[in-house]
């Protein structure tokens, strides 16, 4: 592990060695023994059938002590840059510290909540709420229903936090219309497992008071509010491929305290083998959003942006990705922003990656801004998985 | 299904009128569609052992493959499909599914299959574990905190988790607690009689030394005998580095072991790399029930493995 960390740092020119450490204590539960003793029992009077656990001397049925503490995990974000343009060209800062809290609430529901120590500048962090919802479990007729404050569920990528998406930079269409961080505003969101037996469909309905602040959509001085929808679709090809198809709309007011208009489509398809799983795999995803914004004036724009993103993983800890962007601004259909990216991704554990990134920019034809980024992540604590 | 066949002429024509003659084909029509448990398990040994003790009045899935490392599912919206829909839901528990079970479950909208509910079946209740840890950090790579989860490759475990899953069945469908019972005991019978054949066969190999990939063997080698005394990966979930590889060398060489074991899902080069300097071989052994296509069942999958390790000592011994 070492030798291979050493070699991967070197080949990257890092020298980054994270150590995880999380000791906890283990108690053996009376409670789970005498409890596990009773259910054999019972299931003894019950099936007269007599389960015969096999005698193993090393063998323990003492499971490890249970909590009603919630899940935590922080993942931490660190980044070096080089860029072409400006002064200060050579620099690095640890983008955010995040913390996930996470836990079922009771039968009926579950919460997350994830806090941000992100960098506001100067060395100075920001403790800012990025998501803090409730999700229900049991609603009936296949809904589910969050209320809080959360990522909005649009396009492809808008839900996935930063440091989980396969680049560095963030495609230049989200910047664009919803910000660096993405839309992520508070209300509920109702989504509903359409009863379709041959494919799966996701409807999601989302009514938001409207982002504090933001390029595209913003809170309204009146009674509007942000409104949003998303279907999802998703096929299995093959046992090895699969396909989604996502349709995104959404309404609301923006900068100009009138209205802006969004459709976005997203399709992403995915091959990786069942069998040797951690090999070699690759995902083509593409999106697209077309916006109609009326201005201050009453006069309307339209303008467009999306981006075509290729990963290829090269071996088990390597990824390759390519990304091309174009993206207008909602109020600019002559913005005509270009990125291409690279990133190569090396990947120590499911916890711990570093990537390398190569990004090239240009707008409204002026010059071409280049930049190299160096970006490590880590995770410790109980982090789920992320969605598919 | 019988009680249409059942239902006698002259009782038919008794039925004069349209209205109760309709009531009661109804009647028994509803009776006759019982309908069959929908039945959702995380690994394939699980979905086999369901469908052998729920007979006819199950309909039973797996989600992962036999030849899928268990530990890395994607968990894909269709699983999700499916799982909305289930009448129980039987992991293996112990944290290997931990990684894509729970968001399936959060995303499925079915209270029925969540943890408590009754159609939630963790197989590994009574199972007696090893590798137990007194204490975890990752730092000792991807350790399983509640004991080491490859339970089911020790054949005297496929009677406990028969019994979790007969449990479930006589919860959710009482009606039928007879033909289950049955079930299990011809399951259990048929493991009995499998097992007692296997030990037999084993017989002359116990304490044979052998090097696995990843650890996930100590149930199988307790209960057939054989004993793991390394591993290819210097910390699960790592893969071999070359000083490894040298110690694995190292110790099979002074120990004169000449079999390495693997999963179908990891690839063997590093294991054969190993082999060619000992002289030895790779066995690749099925993880799980649909590991290749000869292993159907839960007895074939030690069928399997007990006829390729034997195969593998014989074509090695001095």
């Amino acid at each position: 592990m070492n030798v291979l960390l050493r070699k991967g740092g070197l080949g990257l020119g890092l020298g980054l060695l994270f150590l995880i450490r999380a000791a906890a204590a283990q108690v053996p539960d009376s409670a789970a023994v005498a409890d596990s003793l009773l259910i054999q029992d019972l299931a003894r009077e019950l099936g007269q059938v007599t389960p015969s656990p096999p005698p193993a001397p090393a063998a323990t049925t003492t499971r490890a002590s249970p909590t009603l503490n919630p899940n935590i995990s922080v993942v931490s974000d660190f980044r070096a840059w080089y860029t072409s343009e400006g002064e200060r060209k050579v620099d690095g800062q640890l983008q955010e510290a995040e913390t996930a809290i996470q836990s079922f609430v009771d039968p009926y529901a579950r919460a997350d909540i994830f806090i941000s120590a992100g960098n506001a500048g100067d060395g100075e962090f920001e403790f800012e709420l990025e998501e803090a919802y409730l999700t229900t479990l049991s609603l009936p007729h296949q809904l589910q229903l969050k209320a809080g404050k959360f990522r909005s569920n649009l396009g492809k990528i808008n839900r996935t936090h930063p440091h989980a998406l396969p680049f560095i930079d963030v495609p230049a269409v989200y910047v664009n219309y919803f910000g660096e961080e993405g839309l992520n505003d508070q209300g509920v969101s109702l989504s509903w497992l359409l009863p379709n037996t041959r494919f799966f469909q996701d409807l999601t309905v989302e009514v938001t008071r409207g982002p504090g602040e933001g390029p595209g959509f913003v809170v309204a001085g009146d009674n509007r509010l942000l409104y949003l929808a998303h279907l999802k679709n998703f096929w299995d090809l093959t046992e090895n491929a699969t396909l989604e198809l996502g349709f995104s709309g959404a309404a609301g007011p923006n900068v100009d305290d009138r209205t802006l208009w969004l459709g976005g489509v997203d399709l992403t398809y995915k091959w990786k083998p069942l069998r040797f799983n951690a090999y070699h795999s690759f995902t083509l995803q593409a999106e697209s959003f077309f916006a109609r914004n009326t201005l201050a004036g009453g006069g309307h724009v339209a303008t467009w942006g999306g981006y075509v993103m290729g990963r290829y993983q090269l071996a088990r800890r390597w990824f390759l990705v390519g990304r091309y962007d174009h993206s207008d601004r909602p109020d600019n259909p002559d913005w005509d922003e270009q990125v291409a990216s690279l990133t190569l991704g090396w990947f120590a554990t499911e916890f711990q990656k570093v990537e390398l990134g190569l990004r090239s920019a240009s707008a409204q034809g002026e010059d071409r801004n280049y930049q190299v980024l160096l970006r490590a992540v880590f995770v410790i604590g109980a982090h789920g998985a992320h969605e598919y | 299904m019988p009680l249409l066949h059942t239902i006698p002429e002259k009782t038919m024509t008794r039925y004069k009128h349209p209205g109760l003659l309709l009531l009661f084909l109804l009647t028994a029509w509803t009776a006759q569609a019982q309908p069959r448990l929908k039945v959702v398990a995380t690994l394939p040994d699980l979905e086999y052992i369901a469908a052998y003790v729920g007979g006819d009045h199950v309909e039973a899935f797996s989600i992962a493959t036999g030849y899928q490392n268990p530990h890395f599912v994607d968990p894909k919206p269709s699983y999700i499909v499916r799982l909305s829909r289930a009448d129980m839901f039987i992991t293996v528990g112990l944290d290997l599914e931990t990684g894509w079970v729970p968001p399936l479950l959060n995303s499925a909208r079915n209270d029925k299959i969540l943890k408590g509910g009754p159609g939630y079946v963790d197989a590994s209740i009574n199972i007696p574990l090893l590798e137990v840890p007194a204490s975890v950090s990752r730092e000792q790579g991807d350790i399983h905190i509640y004991g080491n989860p490859h339970y089911w490759l020790d054949p005297r475990n496929g009677r406990i988790i028969a019994q979790n899953i007969y449990d479930a069945l006589v919860r959710l469908q009482p009606e039928s607690q007879a033909d289950f019972a049955e079930n299990l005991r011809r399951f259990n019978a048929e493991l009995d009689a499998k097992i007692a054949g296997w030990a037999v066969k084993m017989a002359p190999y116990q304490g044979t030394k052998i090097i696995a990939y990843h650890n996930q063997w100590p149930y199988f080698d307790q209960h057939f005998g054989i004993e793991i005394v390394g591993f290819m990966e210097p910390k699960p979930g790592l893969p071999p580095t070359p000083s490894q590889l040298a110690k694995v060398i190292g110790i099979m060489k002074q120990q004169g072991i000449k079999v390495i074991i693997i999963a179908p899902y990891f690839k063997a080069d590093a294991a054969e790399l190993v082999a060619r300097r000992v002289d030895g071989r790779v066995v690749t052994l099925a993880s799980s029930v649909g590991a290749f296509k000869e292993v159907k069942t839960y007895f074939d999958l030690f069928d399997y493995n007990v006829n390729a390790l034997i195969e593998a000592f014989q074509a090695t011994a001095p």
